[in-house]
């Protein structure tokens, strides 16, 4: 790779997680068996952290040591870490464990008052879905993310954003539509062999939502190396829509008409446009046009007798 | 009919009375009302608040809800006392447009706002209502709208078929601004304008503080927060008759954010066998009695492509007295059709009210389709595009059947 490549790449992908994080709000990682989100997720908090924000993790389903393995000295330091693996029903009772469970702890990070942009990372959101009501967790979700500044502050929007990792398999599509519809930004990870991609759809209040694919692959210390797509067939399905089909081929009428011809045409009086011409053809049949005639072959049923049939019956 | 007790009270016969009449000028009927003191209270059959009118019908009395186009559809208007449930397009885009409309057209009018959602501010919804279009300036943005559009507009259509009997849809604004206002999307309503409006929001979050969990009779415990605050507004300005007004009657514009999110405490989204799945049936239904007792119309938008259980969508349909659905393009296949291409979505007309009468008022286009101009958010029939393609010399446009569930094929002769 040469400088300029790499320089050129490293712009590319943080200018990505940037515009992931810009948006502010829940941002939804969707991960699944095959393509596995945590380390992308490790990538997004990295790039808060070296950005200068407070990070803080609800940490589920790893443990402390695990989830740090990998980030360099300086994240370390800045990310704040509550650990929800070791024990999570509070038996030890240390006492450190907020009151309220898991979504005690989200509710008492939601109240800091510290100024500046926070991140807050959920490892993952299916942990709490799996052990709270749905509703719930979305409403403590939106709370977070639609923080209402404090008194003591400057009323400027603080910048709250909520990573939260799902994996999609573990849910119906009920709680994953709910999630997604509060999502502002919803990244599904996939991929082909070799190669992870991220479809990225973000939605804004009352705009169209944008979708975008990117093809990246996670390196070592958790920074995003963007690529390019697999060169071969990653076509769409083909378009019914813009088939080359040309639609004015095999046709029972003439498409293009000669001047003569049209002219003809326009003379024609349409039959429900009453004109002066055609109430007095109407009004005087006779004139200037032959009557039409009527030619009648008798059939063997026929019977031409004037009489009443029906004086036949006996009736 | 006490002035004619006391006048017949006597010998009786009509010479007493012509002589009552004779001597006082005054028929012996008198009617008993404010008419002969001249104040401006009005008789009782004289019913006219601001921004209703009778429905040419049935006598119902209608409002408008904001979208003059919209109106026409339903009839006339939305009645009052009834629900106007708007479905949800799939990323929510357009139908909080059509709330907004219904909000500003309230403001518009001097009616009282009612706004409850459990996802934004209703303070900050207001803020983004748009602004009303007055009518000299609005002429004239519609006069250009027109004109870009059709150039050879003295053309006239020559095809056999009879498009140019068919009723149109309204464009333009109307010369009495009573009944259905214009509005600019792109700008916001000004300030002054929401400040002397009377509005009431109720934003959940903030009325759920406490950890609450109490549910009684199988309500979620916020729209048992909801209904009350609901019937306590209704009581307490006498929006049902409760307490006499003696200033004039008014209309509570209620407007309901996307009810049935997992944000209400209702899972109805969240799993197709919920706890609560007769919660919002209640709701709706313990709704439209408070609405049918007091002089108030309803908007309700609710997101229905996130209900799981299709059974409970047609509850709410029947619960609900007018239902319309948004259908975006946005995402779908039929965006890159080149039949819509002209358009953003369908608008379905699913059910009207059938309101003191055997017959409701549908109107005879059933194809619908909405666009979202800049300034303007217009419904036309889906076969003026072709009207217009016309005229710009294209020669046809096929629909092939199995694409197109209508299979509409326009051919020229």
């Amino acid at each position: 790779v040469t400088p300029s490549e790499g320089a050129a790449g490293c712009g590319r992908w943080s200018e990505m997680l940037e515009s992931l994080l810009a948006l502010g709000g829940l941002v939804l990682l969707r991960d699944s068996v095959e393509w596995e989100g945590r380390s992308f997720l490790k990538a997004l908090i990295r790039k808060a952290a070296l950005s200068g924000e407070q990070v803080r993790i609800l940490g589920c389903e790893v443990s402390e040591e695990e989830f740090r393995e990998g980030f360099d000295s300086d994240v370390n330091s800045r990310l704040v870490y509550h650990d929800l693996f070791r024990d999570p029903l509070n038996w030890s009772k240390t006492g450190e464990a907020p009151p309220g469970g898991p979504l005690g702890a989200l509710r008492a990070m939601c109240k800091r008052t510290d100024p500046g942009p926070v991140t807050i990372a959920i490892d993952s959101l299916s942990w709490l879905l799996l052990r709270q009501p749905c509703t719930t967790v979305c409403q403590v979700l939106h709370a977070l993310s639609h923080r209402t500044p404090c008194p003591g502050h400057s009323p400027a929007v603080e910048q709250v954003r909520v990573l939260g990792l799902l994996h999609e398999e573990l849910h119906g599509p009920g709680p994953v539509g709910a999630l997604s519809s509060l999502a502002q930004t919803k990244v599904t990870l996939g991929g082909t062999a070799g190669l992870d991609s991220a479809h990225i759809v973000f939605r804004r209040p009352r705009q169209r939502p944008i979708h975008q694919t990117q093809w990246f692959s996670v390196l070592p210390d958790f920074s995003l190396d963007l690529q390019e797509g697999p060169r071969l067939e990653c076509q769409p399905h083909p378009d019914p829509y813009t088939s080359p089909v040309d639609p004015t081929t095999h046709l029972t009428f003439n498409l293009r008409l000669s001047k003569k011809e049209k002219e003809a045409r326009d003379g024609l009086t349409l039959p429900f446009q009453f004109s002066s011409e055609k109430q007095q053809a109407l009004l005087c049949p006779g004139q200037g046009q032959a009557a039409s005639h009527i030619f009648y072959e008798p059939d063997a049923y026929d019977d031409l007798d004037q009489e009443d049939p029906d004086d036949d019956l006996d009736v | 009919m006490a002035a004619v007790a006391t006048c017949g009270a006597g010998a009786g016969g009509t010479e007493s009375m012509a002589a009552a009449t004779s001597k006082s000028n005054v028929t012996s009927f008198q009617r008993r009302g404010p008419r002969a003191r001249g104040t401006d209270s009005g008789g009782p059959r004289l019913v006219s608040i601001a921004g209703t009118r009778p429905s040419v019908r049935n006598g119902q009395l209608l409002v408008s809800t904001g979208l003059p186009a919209l109106d026409q559809l339903l009839g006339g208007g939305l009645a009052v006392g009834t629900v106007l449930l708007v479905e949800e397009d799939k990323y929510s885009i357009y139908s909080p447009l059509l709330f907004k409309y219904f909000l500003a057209e309230g403001i518009i009018n001097g009616h009282t706002l009612l706004v409850a959602s459990a996802k934004e501010d209703p303070a900050d919804i207001l803020q983004e209502l748009p602004a009303p279009l007055l009518d000299d300036s609005c002429k004239k943005e519609f006069d250009e709208d027109v004109c870009n559009k059709k150039p050879e507009s003295d053309i006239k259509m020559k095809i056999a078929w009879r498009y140019q009997l068919s009723p149109k849809m309204e464009v333009g604004p109307v010369t009495s601004s009573r009944f259905g206002h214009y509005y600019d999307v792109s700008k916001r309503i000004p300030r002054e304008l929401i400040e002397t409006s009377k509005w009431h929001g109720f934003f959940l979050p903030e009325k759920m503080s406490s950890a609450d969990k109490v549910e009684c009779c199988s309500l979620t415990p916020g729209y048992m927060k909801l209904l009350h605050f609901i019937q306590n507004i209704i009581y307490e300005e006498g929006f049902d008759g409760s307490n006499p007004q003696k200033k004039q009657r008014n209309i509570l514009r209620i407007g309901i954010q996307s009810l049935g999110l997992p944000l209400w405490g209702d899972d109805v989204c969240c799993s197709e066998n919920c706890d609560s799945s007769h919660s919002l049936s209640k709701f709706l239904y313990i709704l439209r009695g408070l609405l049918r007792t007091s002089l108030s119309a309803c908007i309700i938008t609710m997101p229905t492509h996130l209900i799981q259980n299709k059974a409970i969508i047609a509850r709410v349909t029947n619960l609900s007295d007018t239902v319309v659905a948004l259908e975006s393009f946005v995402g779908s296949e039929r965006e890159t059709n080149p039949l819509y291409k002209d358009y953003h979505g369908l608008i379905h007309i699913r059910q009207i009210p059938r309101l003191n009468n055997l017959i409701c008022d549908e109107s005879d286009v059933k194809d619908l389709a909405f666009k979202l101009k800049r300034k303007l958010f217009t419904i036309e029939a889906e076969w003026t595009v072709r009207e217009r393609d016309r005229e710009k010399g294209l020669s046809f446009v096929v629909g092939s059947p199995s694409n197109d569930r209508h299979g509409r094929c326009t051919t020229l002769i």
